[in-house]
């Protein structure tokens, strides 16, 4: 049997490993646009800040000899023909497959692409980016940089330059920094607190209308209320849109069925898989590692062995890069809320029929696997949940265990 | 495979579980030099809890869910041992583990270990270098009242499974005389502090 991935990124990566592992002998061949061995897009940004590169090959550098992987790299594929089971590519190869595994993920969205023709104008998405910024800093002495686009990928950059030393503004059009991840009085927060502690500046109700360039290279971008900043450069990264075109002729992504399958023959996974959420039941694109690695597990144990099903994604998630400032959430922000608020952290609950409907934990992690359990299993805890979020030792757990939730007469 | 288990109400909340676990962790290998150093990291802690107390770290969980959800390749488990392993020279200090552990067992912190100018995260190893040449865990070998017990999983679950739920929770030869005194002046104490009996 020969397998082809399309994408060689972390599902993709997964996917491979877990067939090798669990004795797959046919022939893999892996597609990607880009020329590196399966790399980790959480890390990347880390060797922006620094560190180095090799720590990216999250499951090593020699990933594609490891696992005996044919690997045809920097042609992107821009077809599927699920009728002849073959792929095309942009450079005109064609690959035939058996089973095909198509994990694209996403690219970078752009309100005006023309503007990546303006030399230090960058995504903020792909290792290609994240080598392309770093050369451009260290050759040309960069010490200022504008960040357009607040959400997840733009403060994780505008948090590695900093990192790095540069002195930054982070423009977003909302009211508020990671304005998916919060709601409006937690994403107010998380900005006044990430503002504080960084001294980065945050321009927020604002956007860059345009650039200006000087020889090629740009010089300085103008903001919405009409005021202008001279600076070399500019990330760009106010959105993402899935991979999904070459399969699907849109960028709605791919729609999968429990077994991580697209059509007969097709699996797909990660940030370009519409899947269900496991506790809501939505369909969406839920992009974290965790969704994409159990996708690819599924859908490696369904060509192997015909049985197992996704168990649903969950939209989890949590910032804390660069900074010992962490922001954790997931669910959705309706119902009644429960918050606590202390110093640097701050938690919010929001409560349906007693369940924990969703949940922003900031400032610190430290009771939020605990909450993140009784989000998933469906308990009731509007009796406890506000002395579980002030809990000064975040022992609820414990007394749950051991039953000394109540009073100390109860015991005696 | 060998498990650390918890016999908590065996506990006397001496901390020498803390202590020892600094030690075998800090790359002085001593008490004076752990001693007030910032980097000094302990995986093990005792929490009290009114009357009760006992200690805490990672239960190696299989399947671990810190292990499923790191996506820097830091957290993996020794195949012989079974003890659950983050590597800090991989660790961004991401928190995707902590987000999802149930127990709170990993915490961040600057450590000795931790090559780059940041907090990495740590946790538990099971002692593995000192498990993997015939020793037991440095909090283990430190208890003294038999509160922390190094045993085989599935021998020790199923040996208190099928005996009384008492055994089970207090493991297989029971309760000292004096530890149950112990227990008995300090919940009193404990209720009479809070204004109880």
């Amino acid at each position: 049997m020969r397998v082809v991935t399309v994408g060689t990124g972390m599902a993709a990566a997964e996917f491979v490993q877990r067939l090798r592992l669990d004795g797959f002998d046919g022939e893999i061949v892996m597609c990607s646009d880009e020329d590196f061995a399966p790399y980790s897009p959480c890390v990347i940004p880390f060797y922006l800040a620094g560190e180095p590169l090799d720590t990216v090959y999250w499951k090593g550098k020699n990933f594609y000899d490891q696992y005996r992987v044919t690997a045809r790299l920097g042609d992107p594929v821009v077809e599927v023909d699920a009728e002849r089971n073959l792929v095309r590519t942009a450079a005109g190869r064609s690959e035939t497959y058996d089973r095909l595994f198509y994990a694209t993920g996403a690219r970078s969205w752009y309100p005006r692409p023309d503007w990546l023709q303006t030399t230090g104008v960058f995504g903020f998405k792909t290792l290609t980016d994240m080598v392309a910024i770093d050369r451009y800093v260290r050759k040309q002495g960069i010490t200022k940089a504008v960040v357009f686009g607040g959400g997840f990928i733009g403060v994780d950059a505008a948090l590695a330059l900093w990192h790095r030393g540069l002195e930054i503004t982070l423009v977003h059009r909302n009211t508020r920094l990671l304005s998916q991840m919060t709601d409006e009085d937690g994403g107010q927060f998380a900005t006044r607190k990430l503002a504080e502690k960084t001294g980065i500046k945050i321009r927020l109700k604002s956007t860059v209308e345009e650039i200006t360039a000087r020889n090629g290279q740009l010089a300085s971008v103008r903001f919405s209320d009409g005021s202008t900043m001279e600076t070399a450069l500019l990330i760009v990264s106010i959105g993402v849109s899935p991979n999904s075109e070459p399969l699907r002729g849109d960028d709605k992504g791919v729609p999968s069925d429990p077994q991580m399958q697209a059509e007969t023959g097709i699996y797909t996974a990660g940030d370009v898989a519409v899947t269900r959420h496991a506790v809501t039941g939505a369909s969406g694109i839920y992009a974290t590692y965790p969704n994409a690695m159990q996708q690819a597990r599924t859908a490696a144990r369904h060509l192997l062995h015909n049985d197992g099903a996704f168990s649903g994604s969950v939209n989890t998630n949590v910032l804390k890069k660069h900074i010992d400032f962490p922001i954790v959430s997931a669910g959705s922000f309706s119902g009644e809320a429960v918050t606590w608020q202390d110093g640097d952290i701050w938690r919010r609950v929001y409560l349906q029929d007693g369940k924990i409907n969703g949940y922003i934990i900031i400032g610190d992690t430290r009771m939020s696997g605990y909450i993140y359990q009784l989000y998933l299993s469906r308990k009731r805890v509007d009796q406890t949940i506000l002395k579980t979020l002030s809990a000064p030792q975040h022992d609820s757990y414990y007394r749950s265990m051991l039953g000394l939730g109540g009073s100390a007469m109860a015991m005696a | 495979m060998k498990r650390i288990f918890v016999d908590y109400k065996k506990c006397l909340a001496c901390k020498a579980c803390e202590t020892a676990c600094a030690i075998e962790h800090h790359p002085g290998h001593s008490l004076l030099a752990a001693l007030g150093d910032r980097k000094t990291q302990v995986n093990v802690r005792v929490l009290g809890i009114e009357h009760e107390a006992f200690p805490l770290s990672c239960r190696h969980c299989e399947p671990a869910e810190c292990l499923n959800a790191c996506p820097s390749g830091a957290i993996t488990r020794d195949p012989e041992t079974g003890a659950v392993l983050l590597n800090p020279a991989l660790c961004k200090a991401c928190a995707m583990c902590a987000m999802v552990c149930p127990f709170d067992a990993i915490s961040f912190k600057h450590t000795h270990r931790a090559p780059f100018d940041r907090d990495v995260a740590y946790k538990c190893d099971l002692c593995n270098e000192r498990i993997k040449e015939g020793g037991t865990p440095a909090c283990v070998e430190a208890c003294h009242s038999g509160a922390l017990i190094y045993a085989e999983y599935d021998a020790t679950r199923s040996s208190r499974a099928a005996k009384s739920l008492r055994t089970y929770l207090l493991g297989a030869e029971g309760m000292p005389p004096l530890l149950e005194l112990f227990r008995e002046l300090r919940r009193k104490e404990f209720a009479r502090r809070s204004g109880g009996v």
